[in-house]
């Protein structure tokens, strides 16, 4: 890696880390007043004297440039702070919270890679027939739909309806497992519809990349030059024409990483269940600012790292840029 | 050939590992989810089986019909620890504290209640009140419970305040001292007589002296000696991460038999679905799909009081317009309550009154100007105050979702009598602080306590600092100040009645503020599993309340 790129690298981190400290302290509304809320909502209002009394025990009285010295000092210890609304520390609640949130976006991503790339190939497969106008349409509705409204669908379908799956949670609460399979059973079962309302909502942008990158390739030289040869359509299509139209997807779904942590917020509310998404939606409700600088810091390093393994993915897949990138080092070209 | 052969084994074997890699991804996933949901160090999980025993015959005096225990699921969340200094401010965890803990006066439908003080008395010029507390009172620990326990609890709260107390009985400009007379009795000597003692009484938990004293930082207290109380229940198992609570009756308790054993809290993602489901067994319904429910025998249904409401506040301090009496009562002539009752609470509310307490507050005022809609008296008023249709301007502060409807129907309502409104609707913190800093021209808010005793008139209409919160800023009014300042010294109940109704009249003459409407609708609750159900006199829940898992 060059030092260029790790020095912009450092830059966006800092940059990054500094937005997160500074975002939630300028959002209007103060920590410690409630005065108000939605219809039948219980709360309790502090007095000015109470509020006070809160905001000098968790040092909001402090000058700003003194909160951000903590801050900084915080995390080079790994202490991301205590949270003022759930009086816990944040990073403990972050870590119990993460693993949910990255079972259900694995899930998701894995699922809609799967169903993606077979629809997507077999549309492009298609060509301009019916089935292909059909799905392309489809996919493009469905794609555009938020997840919120999806998982508001399965639940009311699937859940509701037909009571094949829990209404909400991670897990049968006070339930006592018998053994290690029925508790991932349990857990299995619960995490399907979250899972199903992420991955049905990005199915549609990986569909359509793989069946237009398909499409072009199909129509390339060397796809000729193999028809020519007479060699079965199955090898064409899996070994010549799927395996250079998915070079774009690595990208693709390195970068959906990050941004399936956004749809986690919405999917994880639908169902309540605990993953950070419900958890920054909570903080932020509370302004809850040691909380949202731990959840954004996660997400935020989520992206960066999705956006950086894209990156280096890419020079891994496509022979010609790894190609190139050598020749740099070299010195060579530039 | 022998290349290509290898390169494809190895391609196979890749594939293969790759496969593998990613189910041992998922499985990771699974078993680092799996494992978190006992990961919880505040969790008292471990005394769960020791109390769980519910079913013991013994053990279970309060069930002689059945052997079966009493479960009740609610709605569930996480709000917090619930000893009384890491519940959340926001939301009920306040609720499940006294459900461990006691209080020394608890509240029924009619109002306050003896509970750790079995009996209490003021002198007659009202500066000493002495306490009687119950005797063979234990804690869960099996610790006596006496007046130092009180005494404690009283230092340790004014030491480090619990999360939403703002009692007086902590305030040493309020009182004077606090004497132990004996282990179940106690003197507090107060400086100025306070007519609204008894909700004081109402506004600490007791926690216990033995565990507490020595506590330097009350919220790091979260094993389970942090929920040792002495009251009807206690916590046997506690999930943040999932929101889960599980609450089994202590029946070593003092008072009251418990009528349900165990209590469980869920989380939730719609209560209407979770009921149908049964995944919880009681939950507030809309009004629009109340039918679903009412025509089921298995379904109970409580009537809600209206004792959570939203109001229109008006700053006379930025829009000295609204000084002017008559622009105030145009705004309470334009503005159909009725209507904003129809549309938006679908007839589940009632519409407010000018006197400021609602009609279901115990000495509300029913004889006062009911402003009923009156396009014409409004445009009158208004150009007595020397202004035209079309001359006036505000700009309406909400809330999100409901609450920008409500502003869109006050802006047809005020639109037709010729003022002009700009909606502005801003999430629930901001327009708090909004309100707070007296920085919007006229706003929305909603909350609960409107039941409450009236002396909340002055924290509203005559408060003692430039303090915004709750207050009407630019509002005076000389009289109203000395009335509701003399009100919470009268210690005779009918003379104190009367001056609050003289309050009322006076506010329905000045409008201050317009209350807009109480939202009542129902309680849909499954009556196979339990039907104790009530409503205490000043809240809208049934489940906030202990005396609703009671036997009474």
């Amino acid at each position: 890696m060059d030092k260029r790129k790790t020095v912009g690298r450092l830059l966006t981190l800092w940059v990054i880390l500094t937005l997160n400290f500074a975002l939630p302290r300028l959002m209007p509304g103060d920590p410690f007043l409630h005065m108000s809320g939605e219809s039948g909502d219980v709360f309790t209002t502090y007095t000015r004297e109470q509020a006070d009394y809160y905001r000098h025990y968790y040092g909001l009285d402090e000058p700003l440039i003194r909160q951000y010295g903590h801050y900084w000092w915080g995390m080079i210890k790994g202490d991301l702070g205590y949270s003022y609304a759930f009086k816990q520390p944040v990073s403990e609640m972050i870590l119990r919270r993460l693993p949910w949130t990255l079972l259900i976006t694995t899930g998701a991503l894995l699922l809609s890679l799967a169903a993606g790339t077979l629809l997507g190939a077999w549309s492009a497969w298609k060509g301009s027939r019916w089935q292909d106008s059909l799905f392309y349409t489809g996919f493009m509705v469905i794609s555009e739909i938020p997840a919120f409204l999806v998982g508001l669908a399965l639940l009311v379908t699937l859940a509701a309806g037909k009571n094949w799956f829990p209404l909400s949670g991670a897990k049968t609460h006070f339930m006592v497992y018998e053994n290690w399979w029925q508790q991932m059973g349990d857990i299995g079962r619960h995490a399907v519809l979250p899972i199903l309302t992420l991955g049905l909502t990005r199915t549609g942008g990986i569909y359509l990349l793989v069946r237009n990158s398909l499409r072009t390739v199909l129509t390339k030289d060397y796809i000729r030059t193999a028809k020519a040869k007479g060699l079965r359509h199955r090898i064409l299509m899996v070994h010549h024409a799927l395996r250079n139209a998915m070079i774009p997807l690595v990208t693709r779904v390195a970068m959906q990483l990050g941004t399936l942590m956004g749809g986690a917020v919405l999917a994880e509310n639908v169902f309540q269940y605990p993953g950070l998404g419900t958890l920054m939606s909570r903080a932020v409700t509370a302004r809850d600012f040691p909380l949202l600088q731990g959840v954004f810091l996660v997400m935020t390093l989520g992206v960066l790292s999705a956006n950086w393994l894209a990156d280096w993915l890419y020079q891994q897949v496509d022979p010609r840029l790894k190609k190139n990138h050598a020749r740099r080092q070299k010195g060579g070209v530039s | 050939m022998q290349f290509i052969k290898k390169k494809r084994v190895l391609q196979q074997q890749m594939r293969v590992t790759a496969g593998l890699a990613v189910m041992g991804l998922m499985v990771m996933m699974l078993i680092l989810t799996g494992c978190s949901n006992s990961a919880s160090p505040a969790t008292p999980q471990a005394e769960s089986d020791r109390v769980m025993e519910v079913t013991d015959e013994e053990n279970h005096p309060g069930d002689e019909a059945s052997d079966e225990p009493v479960v009740v699921r609610l709605s569930g969340g996480d709000y917090g620890y619930p000893q009384p200094y890491t519940t959340h401010s926001r939301g009920p965890g306040r609720y499940k504290v006294n459900l461990i803990f006691d209080r020394l006066v608890e509240k029924d439908e009619n109002g306050f209640v003896p509970w750790l003080a079995r009996d209490w008395e003021i002198s007659e010029d009202g500066l000493l009140l002495t306490l009687y507390l119950q005797e063979n009172v234990i804690w869960h620990d099996g610790t006596p419970f006496t007046a130092d326990d009180v005494l404690f609890t009283l230092a340790y709260s004014k030491a480090f305040p619990p999360v939403g107390y703002g009692g007086l009985l902590t305030d040493d400009a309020f009182v004077e001292d606090v004497r132990k007379v004996d282990d179940h009795s106690l003197e507090i000597y107060l400086r100025e007589a306070y007519a609204n003692y008894t909700e004081e009484l109402t506004a600490l938990q007791i926690i216990p002296r033995h565990i507490w004293e020595g506590v330097t930082d009350p919220e790091s207290l979260t094993g389970s000696e942090g929920v040792i109380g002495t009251g009807p229940y206690q916590l046997t198992h506690y999930d943040a991460e999932h929101g889960t609570y599980r609450l089994e009756a202590f029946y070593d308790f003092w008072g009251p038999s418990q009528a349900v054993d165990v209590i469980e809290f869920v989380p939730v993602s719609d209560e209407v679905l979770a009921l149908e489901n049964g995944d919880i067994h009681l939950a507030s319904i809309p009004v629009d799909v109340i039918q679903r429910f009412s025509d089921e025998s298995v379904y109970g249904l409580i009537d809600v009081p209206g004792v959570w409401g939203y109001r229109l506040r008006m700053n006379l301090q930025q829009r000295p317009e609204l000084q002017q009496r008559e622009v105030r009562q145009a705004l309470a002539y334009a503005i159909d309550r009725q209507d904003l009752v129809d549309k938006i609470a679908r007839g589940a509310a009632l519409p407010g009154s000018m006197g400021i307490l609602p009609p279901d507050h115990r000495w509300y005022h029913p004889n006062l100007n009911p402003y009923a809609p009156d396009a014409e008296t409004a445009k009158a008023l208004l150009a007595s105050a020397g202004y035209e249709p079309g001359e006036l301007s505000f700009t309406l502060l909400t809330g999100q979702n409901q609450e920008v409807r409500m502003g869109e129907l006050i802006r047809e309502h005020l639109e037709a009598v010729g003022i002009t409104v700009v909606i502005q609707s801003v999430d629930s913190n901001t327009r708090d602080q909004r309100l707070a800093e007296g920085a919007y021209e006229i706003g929305l808010t909603g909350h609960g306590g409107w039941a409450r005793d009236a002396d909340y008139l002055r924290d509203r209409f005559a408060p003692a600092a430039f303090d915004w919160s709750d207050g009407v800023p630019g509002y005076e009014n000389e009289w109203l100040t000395a009335e509701l300042n003399r009100q919470i010294t009268i210690m005779d109940e009918q003379e104190r009645k009367a001056s609050i109704m003289a309050i009322q009249e006076a506010l329905a003459e000045d409008v201050p503020e317009i209350p807009l409407y109480f939202n009542t609708g129902s309680t849909v609750y499954r009556r196979d599993i339990y039907d104790g159900w009530m409503h205490i006199f000043d809240h809208h829940e049934v489940t906030h309340n202990k005396l609703s898992f009671l036997n009474r």
